[in-house]
């Protein structure tokens, strides 16, 4: 049986094949979800999707887009938003 | 719509959400010649596609291809900046614009001696490896001599080559 710490469903189970021919479960962290746009919820793109260590050893820049809204609206969005600030503003 | 002199505002790229003026038409199709200037808005002077710019109301009179200087210039006498209501100030300007108060400072006066003092820690603890290296050397070079007084001369000219 495994041990208590290792029957969360949050761990994956893999079935490994060893080199001595015995066939064992290991158990491994789930890949994280793929971030979204804050509005139309499509996935972003030049967002990684990396868990803890992998996004710390990431500079900033290579996290997110370099452009407003970057990492937080899809490219069609943020767009769409800085025209409505400009019209709002105009007005 | 995007005739020489139309202030624009850029909605795509690095730059979207700041102010440009159009300057000039450009041969390839859809594109028009764009600068900032940079020294007010941070825009580059470059080609962009007039689809990734949203005009605004307002219109600067200009000539064709003017230089940076002169469409600054133009910007204060039609007060663009003001009217259209939009913030864009430079890089260096925020920077100044960030009010060092004391504490900062002097946190800042603290960690440079910091790094001096450890600099001359360093400083020493290499000062000493030399020395002890040193030492170490000549200790070795005297047991060797001594050693090797007995043979023959061949090795002596061996060592005051090497020396």
């Amino acid at each position: 049986m495994p041990r208590r710490s290792q029957r969360s469903r949050s761990l994956r189970r893999l079935r490994i094949k060893t080199p001595g021919g015995r066939s064992v479960t290991h158990f491994s962290r789930r890949k994280n979800a793929a971030a979204k746009c804050a509005v139309c919820k499509k996935p972003l793109h030049g967002v990684p999707i990396a868990r803890d260590a992998g996004m710390a050893k990431l500079s900033k820049s290579e996290k997110r887009p370099e452009r407003p809204f970057g990492g937080n609206l899809c490219s069609s969005c943020s767009r769409r938003e800085i025209k409505r600030r400009l019209i709002e503003s105009a007005q | 719509m995007f005739e020489i002199g139309r202030i624009c505002m850029k909605t795509a790229g690095r730059e979207a959400g700041r102010l440009c003026v159009v300057i000039a038409k450009e041969k390839e199709k859809d594109f028009v010649l764009i600068t900032g200037p940079k020294a007010v808005t941070r825009v580059k002077r470059r080609k962009c596609n007039f689809r990734h710019l949203e005009p605004t109301p307002l219109k600067i009179e200009i000539k064709e291809n003017a230089t940076d200087e002169e469409i600054a210039a133009a910007y204060e006498k039609f007060d663009v900046l003001k009217k259209l209501n939009v913030r864009t100030i430079t890089a260096g300007e925020a920077k100044e614009a960030k009010p060092k108060t004391e504490e900062a400072e002097e946190r800042r006066e603290e960690k440079k001696e910091e790094h001096k003092k450890e600099e001359k820690r360093e400083e020493k603890h290499e000062h000493k490896a030399e020395h002890e290296k040193h030492e170490h050397k000549e200790a070795k070079e005297h047991e060797h001599k001594e050693h090797k007084e007995a043979k023959p001369k061949k090795t002596r000219a061996k060592k005051e080559k090497k020396e």
